[in-house]
């Protein structure tokens, strides 16, 4: 594995942090690396320490590790914040000039520029993190042009004049670095390659997917950390005849969409689990109505408000038994931002093909970090849709009873009913939360009832025979140790490996993006000595499910710190776990 | 359908289950008459409904329909709208369904001004649930959860729809068949959100909103020769507390719906087989 650069931006939430690390991580993707970075956030506006983290390589990286390289400090409290990952070769950027006396341990090396005046000399105050990004250039090696190419994505709608101050001050930073301070000791020549990467989030790749897939309508109410997908969607589905809708509430959100799903529209809302919460009450509407609509849970720390801007994976079971009755109701966990815009696609298929609503279960620690990807990652060739049993004027005959009335709830043998959409001669009919007949006519004939009831569940039945409910495994297939991980430990895990390899230790991962369906492990944990399951919860949903599901018991890795799992984390939990005896 | 379409083509081959006398029946046949009389037929018309005696309405109406949960009737008519221009789009509720639960809604549907029409079957009292005071109830109404009265009063609908901004409202009563049919008919043919609020008499639980108390009181509006364009006139009848009243109170001839406002005119059922063409743009974005 190549040397990878980790480098941070902290300071205070307003000082521009995020922008100042995107435009940096923008600039390693252009120069053919990969990027891989994190947040660290409060649920504040302005004020309250805020970082924005990357991990650059030549090859590919997806996790977060335990060492920062670099970091540029505009408080103390960036470097007080980062003790623990800093070491002893770290350079710590910071300005002098300022008004606070930089604590910088002696064994680090401390690079005093001073942002803010080299900031006014190349026009205004403001670009003093651009500053510090010059600085960081000069320090890692790094050819300060792709940096150019990153400012002028920036800002090349504000006019070619902020775009240059920019630059200069970029040059500036850079520049004064050069002039004072010889660094070579510090060995970064970071490489460069003809790659070209994108660079993009996962709650963008969730955007993209509906996209994509042919979602025209998307109705949500503002919620960290899912509103990034109601803002990726605002402004881009208007190019394909779709709109967003802004609700008043979540309980609104939902029923918009489900309202745009009954007409007909590919329809999508998304929410974090307080959302959720509200939008329970009609997603049993949904699932009971057999509407075709995918239901996003970004989810954060929870219970009640929690730590919103913090990571967790909670939901698991709100998404699988949330909502009071039964209903069949479909959970895709995509396991990596790749596969938030792939799932998401699967996600509208599986909906109108089952016509069912589709939880798709993503979590902060995916929406808010950025992951370069080659672009055919996302070839859209590849995208298919299948709209299920949508039936048109002519199909609309063969489902209608005696009396030629539409049976939009037929108890077929897959259990997947016709559909028709409003407009089509002849389909009219009800859709009522009430146990329906094959008319959608409210019921309570009890054979009906058990009829209906079986029907939907049948889908389920239909869906595990007709798809891959599969898991994505990587590492030794024959390791002894299986690690079984949903969501987004993925990129933690494949990571691990490599440190496992050092230690000698063999590890079988098995990621798994459906978890209901889901694919049916016993045969691999019967093969495996150890079986751990690694969440970010306190509970181990995922390991009660399999424990459930294998009858077998496992080991677990729970964080809930609200921290995501860090890949040199992770192998040292996995190994600790291997002397650890099984539960009884 | 054919293109000759009668209004009991709306009709459904579903006895109600509303009690005899119910006002119901009359709110329901005028929407029907209206829905008729505008052109639409069962195909492309679209009724959805909230939870309650009015919530039944989908049941008994032939249309395209959608029977929601409590309350939430105008997002679920709002999101049918959006997607689906082409569609008549009618959503009907009653006085708890609409001023309660769903008063929130109530309020954003106004402002949003999405074509459609809201009916609302206003009996002042909660029938379904066996007659406990509604939110326009009178504040000394006794029912089985207000012994006394509630000792507040009732929610002024068609203020809160003026206050906000609302293009369209109006009042009926359910028993005068004909002007109440005119009045939905109005309400369809206005270009925004149109508001009804039909008197609609329960005989079972209100012994106090009956329809000789409404045929004794209502005072008809055009008659009076009120003019609905005239925004302080028509503040002025919302406000009067003493009047019972019917015809269009109140309708902005400049209303601009939500979908010109925010350009959304496309069917969103019709979607590609694939990505769309241009789809790779997307991802080139992130470059």
């Amino acid at each position: 594995m190549a040397e990878d650069l980790n480098w941070a931006v902290g300071g205070e939430a307003g000082d521009g942090i995020d922008s100042t690390g995107k435009i940096f991580a923008q600039a390693l993707s252009r120069a053919g690396r990969h990027v891989f970075t994190s947040k660290d956030f409060a649920s504040r506006i302005r004020g309250g320490y805020t970082a924005y983290k990357i991990r650059t390589s030549v090859d590919r990286v997806q996790s977060v590790v335990d060492r920062l390289d670099i970091l540029v400090a505009l408080t103390q409290r960036t470097i007080d914040e980062n003790l623990d990952e800093l070491h002893d070769g770290s350079a710590i950027i910071y300005d002098g000039e300022r008004s606070w006396e930089a604590e910088i341990p002696d064994e680090m090396t401390a690079v005093d520029v001073p942002l803010k005046s080299l900031a006014e000399d190349a026009g205004g105050a403001i670009m003093r993190n651009i500053v510090a990004l010059g600085a960081a250039c000069e320090i890692t090696g790094f050819d300060v042009e792709y940096l150019d190419e990153a400012l002028e994505k920036r800002f090349g709608g504000k006019g070619s004049k902020i775009v240059e101050n920019n630059k200069k001050a970029a040059r500036l930073g850079q520049e004064y670095v050069q002039e004072n301070y010889d660094l070579d000791h510090l060995g970064y020549n970071l490489e460069t390659t003809d790659n070209d990467y994108v660079l993009l989030n996962g709650n963008e790749a969730i955007g993209m997917g509906a996209l994509a897939a042919g979602c025209r309508f998307y109705a949500g109410y503002p919620i960290t950390p899912a509103t990034s997908i109601m803002e990726y969607l605002t402004g881009r589905i208007e190019e394909y005849g779709g709109h967003v809708v802004q609700a008043e509430d979540e309980l609104s959100a939902i029923n918009m969409s489900l309202g745009a799903a009954r007409a007909g529209a590919r329809s999508m809302t998304a929410t974090s689990g307080a959302g959720i919460d509200l939008m329970t009450e009609t997603f049993g509407l949904v699932a009971t109505s057999e509407t075709p609509l995918v239901i996003c849970d970004v989810q954060r720390s929870g219970p009640s408000t929690g730590m919103p801007t913090k990571q967790e994976q909670g939901d698991l079971n709100m998404a699988l038994y949330g909502g009071h009755g039964e209903v069949p109701r479909f959970v895709v966990t995509p396991t990596s931002i790749d596969e938030c815009f792939w799932k998401t696609v699967e996600a509208f298929n599986y909906a109108e093909k089952y016509q069912t609503p589709v939880f798709l279960v993503s979590d902060l620690a995916m929406s808010v970090t950025e992951q370069t990807f080659p672009p055919e990652t996302f070839d859209m060739d590849d995208v298919e849709i299948d709209r299920g049993n949508l039936v048109d004027e002519d199909e609309v005959e063969e489902w209608l009873d005696d009396q030629g009335r539409f049976r939009a709830h037929a108890a077929t043998d897959d259990g997947v009913s016709p559909r028709a959409i409003p407009g089509t001669t002849d389909g009219a009919h009800m859709s009522t939360g009430l146990e329906h007949d094959e008319l959608g006519r409210r019921t309570e004939d009890t054979e009906v009832r058990v009829e209906q009831v079986d029907k939907r569940n049948r889908k389920v039945e239909t869906a595990k025979e007709r798809e891959d409910w599969d898991y994505r495994e990587f590492g030794d297939a024959d390791a002894d140790t299986l690690v079984v991980s949903w969501g987004s430990n993925e990129g933690a895990l494949v990571e691990a490996l490599d440190y496992l390899e050092e230690d000698g230790v063999d590890v079988r991962v098995l990621s798994v993006p459906y978890i209901f369906p889901r694919p049916d492990l016993s045969e691999e944990i019967e093969a495996a000595d150890d079986v751990i399951v690694v969440e970010c919860n306190a509970t181990g949903q995922f390991a009660d499910l399999i424990e459930h599901d294998t009858l077998t018991r496992v080991k677990r890795i729970n964080k809930y710190t609200g921290v995501r799992f860090k890949a040199d984390e992770l192998a040292e939990k996995i190994k600790q776990k291997l002397t650890e005896e099984v539960p009884a | 359908m054919s293109s000759e379409v009668r209004f009991t083509d709306f009709k459904s081959d579903k006895q109600p289950t509303w009690c005899p006398g119910c006002g119901d029946f009359g709110t329901m046949n005028g929407m029907m008459k209206a829905l008729a009389e505008t052109g639409n037929d069962p195909d492309n018309t679209f009724v959805v409904a909230g939870i309650g005696c009015s919530g039944k309405i989908g049941t008994y109406m032939h249309s395209y329909a959608l029977h929601g949960v409590h309350g939430r009737a105008l997002p679920v008519g709002t999101g049918v709208k959006l997607a689906r221009p082409d569609l008549e789009v009618m959503v009907a509720g009653g006085d708890g369904d609409g001023y309660s639960i769903g008063s929130g809604h109530f309020i954003h549907a106004v402002r949003r001004n999405v074509d459609m029409t809201y009916v609302v079957m206003d009996n002042r009292i909660y029938g379904l649930t066996k007659g406990q005071a509604s939110p326009t109830s009178r504040s000394d109404f006794e029912t089985s959860t207000t012994p006394e009265g509630p000792k507040q009063p009732p929610v002024n609908p068609h203020a809160l729809a003026l206050a906000a901004g609302a293009t369209f409202i109006a009042q009926s009563f359910s028993s005068d068949a004909l002007r109440h049919q005119e009045i939905i008919q109005e309400a369809i043919e206005h270009d925004g959100f149109g508001f009804v609020n039909v008197y609609s008499p329960c005989v079972t639980f209100n012994d106090v909103d009956t329809y000789d108390y409404f045929r004794d009181t209502l005072v008809d509006l055009e008659e009076e020769g009120h003019d609905p364009t005239d925004y302080d006139a028509a503040k002025e009848v919302i406000l009067d507390a003493d009047k019972e009243y019917q015809g269009v109170i109140y309708k902005d001839e400049n209303s601009v719906p939500y979908s010109e406002q925010h350009g959304v005119d496309a069917n969103m059922s019709e979607i590609p087989d694939g990505a769309p063409e241009n789809a790779m743009d997307l991802v080139r974005e992130f470059y």
